[in-house]
């Protein structure tokens, strides 16, 4: 575990310009947040269910996810969490974890204690705004996965999945021209989805043969863009991603 | 409780299509659909690809073999002791 440097914060400022506009003092703000870095192992936890959390993990390389365990093993996967995201921000207001936040891939994490993340947010309300904003946005993508569980068929619930994980990256700056990586395998998938990995199979072969994407090894790459969006009925209002200038 | 399984070909909209329908006491309980080479590792074997009453799951099981699929679903109809 070490201590954060100056320009470690990094992807938290890329991360709330992308669905808010920060002033300087703000930016300064976030960067001089004190945090505790740790480098973690893929596929393991990083805050479990019941835990009284002290501090907010931010993400600064690697893949994360919230998930819940049922009897037997069963997992569902509640969300991915890319570079800049701040997957536990609700252990501030919420002391008890509902669920458990773990990596997928091995990942470069900072902790920032509470206490600072609240005093920053008294002393910058717009930055307060940003990350309340950054919650409801949270929530927009669950009233979305719960839409694609419950009425989208497998093949539209991958591609919009796919779709959306694409946004995340572009709109932080880790892909660009319909390429990026996604390290998570078909059982990811399958937990996150609510399908069997023989479903998810099946449906990526569908969309690869009709020329939307290719999957190979950890990286996604969209022939199709328009295809795979009206194959997913993507609609990317739900990110609510700021306009980037030109 | 006497299973029977019958032959049958299965739309999957894959190429897995070698198929079983299995019978309990003479009610359809269950489509066993065998996994073809698409799967790799997980070619061969059976995947449980509908099941009724008791038998539904959204967890849906693969099988090594149909023995193994019998004694999975002989174990979910018998009664609650």
């Amino acid at each position: 575990m070490a201590p954060a440097s100056d320009a470690d914060l990094i992807p938290l400022i890329r991360k709330l310009e992308s669905i808010a506009q920060l002033a300087d003092a703000e930016r300064q703000a976030i960067l001089s947040l004190p945090a505790n870095i740790r480098a973690v192992d893929a596929r393991q936890d990083i805050v479990s269910e019941k835990d009284r959390p002290s501090h907010c993990c931010l993400v600064l390389s690697g893949w994360v996810c919230r998930y819940k365990l049922l009897d037997q093993g069963k997992r569902q996967i509640l969300s991915y969490h890319v570079p800049g995201d701040l997957p536990d921000l609700q252990s501030l207001h919420l002391a008890v974890m509902d669920h458990s936040l773990a990596t997928v891939t091995a990942s470069r994490l900072a902790f920032i204690p509470h206490e600072n993340m609240r005093d920053a947010i008294l002393r910058f309300p717009n930055l307060g705004a940003a990350l309340w904003r950054d919650t409801l946005i949270d929530s927009a993508i669950f009233r979305e996965w719960m839409t694609g569980i419950g009425r989208r068929s497998a093949q539209a619930r991958i591609a919009h999945q796919l779709c959306e994980m694409y946004m995340k990256l572009e709109a932080v700056g880790l892909a660009q021209q319909h390429r990026c990586e996604l390290p998570i395998t078909q059982s990811d998938i399958a937990d996150g989805l609510g399908l069997t990995n023989v479903h998810v199979n099946r449906s990526l072969k569908v969309l690869r043969s009709r020329g939307l994407l290719t999957l190979r090894g950890r990286e996604l790459v969209i022939h199709d863009w328009s295809g795979l969006t009206q194959a997913a009925e993507f609609d990317p209002t739900y990110l609510h991603l700021e306009p980037r200038a030109a | 409780m006497s299973i029977q399984v019958q032959p049958v070909r299965v739309e999957t909209d894959s190429s897995d299509e070698a198929g079983e329908l299995v019978f309990a006491d003479g009610r359809l309980v269950a489509v066993l659909v065998q996994l073809s080479d698409e799967h790799e590792a997980e070619a061969g074997m059976w995947f449980l690809e509908a099941g009724f009453g008791r038998l539904q799951t959204p967890d849906a099981p693969k099988f090594a073999d149909l023995d193994e699929a019998r004694a999975w679903i002989e174990q979910r109809l018998a009664p609650p002791s």
